[in-house]
């Protein structure tokens, strides 16, 4: 991963220069004295390639005088829109247009300090790689960049409006790391062992095991354990960062941790069933939100959790129609064992309520597959109780790039639930999957503002973005991190 | 079919005790308000009968045969429709009904006897129903403490029901009775109550260019129609818009459907049947709103003259489309129904109706129809008309990687994702906003909503406003939006 560092415009005396241009602007700046030390041949290339700084567009002049091995340039589109998105996408889409050269200069002294960070943050987003279980990957073939050094025309400044979003980036890379990792390193030991990282940062964590869990009577928890050969786990990670005297009742972020989902039982098809690995993405995710928050030091109390298990058909498992007690004393009718995330949630979230008594709940979870025919893949699924907590999300969201869209929760879904023997069953059949499994996760909901993502579309993604590359997105931390900071620090 | 006839109190009493063994009393109950009569408050008491929105208790022996109906705190009209459609139900069975409404509104009145006519709709025209033990009341009377002040009220009722009983006759009519030629007849039959009827077929929809209707309903016997309903109205302004998918059978075409359940694909002209009841509703009651409604109907049939997956139609709008799925066929007729309308017409705004796809029912399940559009404000007309009269939407997004799946390699747009594609085998695709996407396109610029009604336009089962089967779904929300958005001069 390359270093940023912040520094007064010069020209570079090789590798690699970025240059961010407005539409229709003059060079002016760095990108003027390139021209300059070229003998103009930045224009002459960018007028050659009929560049004129549209949002998105890039082209690369190779070899182009004053000893640099390139000169990029990305557009920003008009410079009065120009807003955080787009200085996050230009900078993601410089850091892949350099990655082969080992320095790289990004010229934003024409940008804001904080425009100019934006900028270094989307370049550090883009320039995560999972690639720790690569062992003959070709050197030619690996990214070289060590270094890029972004030229603000107040470097003090920007480096400054850099150091929280790093902490943030820190926190979206350990998330896609554990979302990342295979299901037989990140088990719900392993998952819960790495959750300890965390202290460094000032978290405290506790961790639970199936004893403790047993005791407290988490039966829907364990009954999705049970088939596992790898022992359950719940974390709690506890960020106390409120100052004294403004404190109160703590956020509570709660994720769903299912290491790997082969659907138990009700046993999933062969066809895509390893992208199950990422069915702890819910979890994942609050372990990052977590690593962000405390990493710049959010000034508020917040209680994250986790509940991980494994779910296995094995001789131990849980059976359809299996009836479990809920640690809230509510019994479920398991009709389909692969509909275990929201008897993890369950329990986890009863206890959170019980222990901690939250201003609010948010919930994330890779729920349900008829999210993604309801809403593709573009945004997650929110459910919520409560208009105004479901607006901070929504809008953090869209802020950030990471959308949500709202859907109907109601009486009408609940009846869907209803069980013949027991208190509830889990599932509601395929109309209105996703709100009926809301439904189901609102019966655990004992009065609190409660938000649900369903993150099954969006925790993954096919296709590399701007300031995502594909595979783990991470989706989730930045949205919740943006949301304390709006709402919770004041 | 029943017919309601309006009485004053005492009248009406007579005529319940003359036919006393055989008529039921119907009384609205407002939640927590016992009923006057000491009797039949003890009874209510006994059997915890709470006066909730759309809940009856049937008292025998008491004034003959008593059914006191629950409207909630009586508010909202639906209120009343609920009880005056749940009290209905409980008198299934019995020869006369005689609903006591002298203390409510005109409105409330006409709106409680309006439930249980909508409770009482059979399709009977293909069975001996003498046999039907549990037949709805043949004769229904209101009894209103003034009933020439209540006949204004009335009439409006009466126009919506003869507008939802005709929608919900067409969704019945099974495939081999009701095809495009014979649909096409009973709609000629509206130019009794005043509405201006052509049906354009054959050549003239060739000549118009109308590639993509005359290739779905081109295997059929009975080639394809297009049907338009004009309403003058009062107000000099453009036209209201509804347009139709008029599925008179859908098999699938070549993309065969498999057999489980195909007999239901009979009611896939459920949209257009509901754009016609309210274009019946809106000339039986005069409105002085202009209306138009353009019904595409053909049957979707496999033969030797079936289109092919893999075919390129030229749509009216001239754009071309690539045919992946035969069985994605409603959004190719609506395509030429759409350009067709805006280009004609030019209306103030267009509402398509269809019941397009099975991902809406994943999505929003049975208990509302997905909104999709162009313009927030008609987007938010829609949705409040829908929840005055319980048809209720939610708003669905279209967003980039929607009309981006669309692209197709050989032609201007293809019409759904290809089978198969997307993750996991194609299980999980989000057709309703791909669907969305692609009619977005037929709309251009006209102010536009698309519903997507599957799901909605039968019940799974009886409800207050209508017994299992056909709903007439959209002819109510229809009839409501533009008496609230579209009766004043543009």
């Amino acid at each position: 991963m390359p270093d940023i560092t912040f520094v007064k415009p010069s020209l570079p005396r090789g590798g690699a220069l970025v240059l961010l241009l407005a539409e229709g602007a003059a060079l002016s700046g760095l990108a003027k004295a390139a021209e300059e030390a070229t003998g103009g041949a930045v224009s002459r290339g960018l007028e050659a390639a009929k560049f004129k700084g549209a949002k998105g567009q890039s082209c690369t002049l190779w070899a182009p005088g004053a000893g640099l091995a390139k000169i990029v340039a990305i557009g920003l589109g008009k410079a009065d829109a120009l807003d955080t998105q787009g200085a996050e996408n230009a900078g993601g889409t410089a850091l892949v247009a350099v990655q082969q050269e080992r320095d790289a200069v990004m010229a934003a002294d024409g940008l804001t300090p904080a425009l100019a960070a934006s900028a270094a943050m989307g370049a550090r987003l883009r320039s995560y790689r999972f690639d720790r279980y690569r062992t003959t990957e070709k050197d030619e073939d690996k990214p070289k960049l060590e270094r890029i050094a972004v030229a603000a025309s107040e470097p003090t400044k920007a480096k400054a409006a850099f150091a929280p979003m790093q902490a943030i980036a820190d926190g979206v890379f350990l998330t896609r790391d554990l979302v990342s990792e295979p299901p037989n390193v990140l088990t719900p030991a392993e998952m819960a062992e790495r959750c300890k990282a965390l202290e460094k940062l000032g978290v405290e964590v506790e961790i639970m095991g199936p004893r403790e869990m047993k005791r407290l009577g988490f039966g829907a928890l364990l009954g999705v354990a049970q088939g596992s050969a790898q022992e359950p786990r719940m974390v709690i990670m506890k960020w106390i960062g409120a100052p004294k005297g403004k404190k109160q009742k703590p956020l509570a972020f709660i994720g769903k941790g299912v290491t790997f989902d082969t659907g138990g039982i009700s046993i999933k098809p062969a066809g895509g069933m390893e992208d199950m690995k990422w069915d702890m993405a819910g979890a994942g995710t609050v372990i990052g939100l977590m690593a962000a928050l405390a990493g710049r030091k959010a000034k508020a109390d917040v209680i994250g959790m986790v509940g991980l298990v494994e779910n296995m058909p094995s001789a131990t498992a849980q059976r359809p129609g299996d009836v479990v007690k809920s640690y809230s004393g509510q019994t479920v009718e398991v009709i389909n064992t692969d509909a275990e995330g929201r008897l993890v949630l369950a329990d986890v979230m009863w206890y959170c309520q019980e222990k901690y008594d939250p201003r609010f709940m948010v919930d994330l979870a890779t729920l349900t597959g008829a999210i993604i025919i309801a809403l593709g893949h573009e945004r997650a699924g929110l459910f919520s109780n409560d208009d105004t907590l479901a607006t901070q999300v929504k809008e953090a969201g869209s802020a950030v790039g990471e959308k949500a869209w709202r859907m109907p929760l109601g009486d009408a879904y609940d009846k869907q639930i209803k069980s013949d023997i027991a208190d509830m069953k889990n599932v509601g059949g395929r109309p209105g999957g996703s709100i009926t499994a809301a439904q189901f996760i609102q019966r655990f909901v004992n009065g609190k503002p409660w938000a649900h993502l369903d993150i099954a579309g969006t925790a993954w993604s096919s296709k590399d973005a701007p300031t995502v590359p594909k595979g783990a997105t991470a989706y989730g931390v930045r949205m919740l991190d943006r949301m304390v900071a709006d709402h919770y620090e004041g | 079919m029943t017919k309601l006839i309006l009485l004053g109190p005492a009248q009406a009493q007579k005529r319940h005790r003359a036919r006393s063994a055989d008529s039921a009393l119907i009384l609205p109950v407002k939640a927590g308000e016992a009923p006057a009569d000491a009797a039949l408050a003890a009874a209510a008491k006994a059997a915890r009968f709470t006066g909730k929105v759309g809940v009856a208790l049937a008292v025998p022996g008491m004034h003959g045969f008593t059914i006191l109906a629950g409207i909630g705190n009586g508010r909202a009209i639906s209120d009343w429709e609920a009880g005056g459609g749940a009290g209905m139900a409980a008198a299934a069975g019995r020869a006369q009904a005689v609903l006591l409404a002298e203390n409510a509104s005109s409105e409330q009145a006409a709106c409680f006897a309006a439930g249980a006519l909508l409770n009482a709709w059979r399709f009977n025209a293909l069975r001996d129903a003498s046999k039907d033990k549990d037949a709805p009341p043949a004769k229904v009377t209101l009894a209103v403490a003034k009933p020439a002040e209540v006949e204004a009220a009335w009439a409006r009722a009466e126009a919506m029901l003869r507008g939802v009983r005709f929608a919900r006759d067409l969704v019945a009519e099974p495939g081999n009775r009701l095809n495009p030629a014979s649909f096409a007849e009973r709609l000629r039959g509206l130019r009794d109550v005043g509405l201006k009827v052509e049906v354009l077929n054959g050549k003239r929809l060739a000549a118009l260019g109308m590639g993509a209707l005359c290739a779905v309903g081109g295997g059929a016997e009975h080639g394809p129609r297009l049907v338009v309903l004009g309403w003058p109205g009062k107000i000099k302004a453009a036209p209201i818009a509804f347009i139709g998918k008029g599925i008179c059978f859908d098999t699938g075409g070549i993309s065969i459907k498999p057999a489980a359940g195909m007999e239901e694909m009979r009611g896939d002209m459920a949209g257009a049947a509901a754009a016609a009841g309210a274009m019946l509703t809106l000339a039986l009651r005069q409105s002085p709103a202009p209306a138009v409604a353009v019904l595409a109907l053909a049957e979707n049939a496999l033969g030797a003259a079936s289109y092919r997956p893999g075919d390129i139609l030229r749509t009216h709008s001239g754009k071309t489309i690539e045919v992946l799925d035969t069985d994605a066929e409603g959004r190719l007729i609506l395509a030429d129904a759409l350009s067709y309308t805006a280009q004609r017409f030019r209306p103030r705004a267009m509402i398509d109706l269809a019941t397009l796809t099975g991902s809406i029912i994943t999505a929003l399940g049975h208990q509302r129809a997905g909104i999709f559009g162009n313009d927030e404000v008609l987007t938010t007309a829609l949705m409040a008309a829908g929840e005055d009269v319980t048809e209720r939407l939610w708003p669905m997004p279209i967003d980039d990687e929607h009309r981006e799946v669309l692209n197709s390699d050989i032609a201007d747009l293809r019409h759904c994702a290809p089978a198969g594609s997307g993750a996991w085998g194609g299980r999980f695709l989000s057709d309703a906003c791909h669907a969305a996407a692609f009619l977005r396109e037929f709309a251009g610029s006209t102010t536009w909503a698309h519903l997507d009604i599957a799901g909605v336009e039968a019940r799974e089962e009886a409800a207050p406003l209508g017994p299992k089967g056909p709903s007439g779904f959209g002819v109510r929300l229809l009839d409501r939006l533009v008496a609230m958005r579209f009766e004043r001069d543009a």
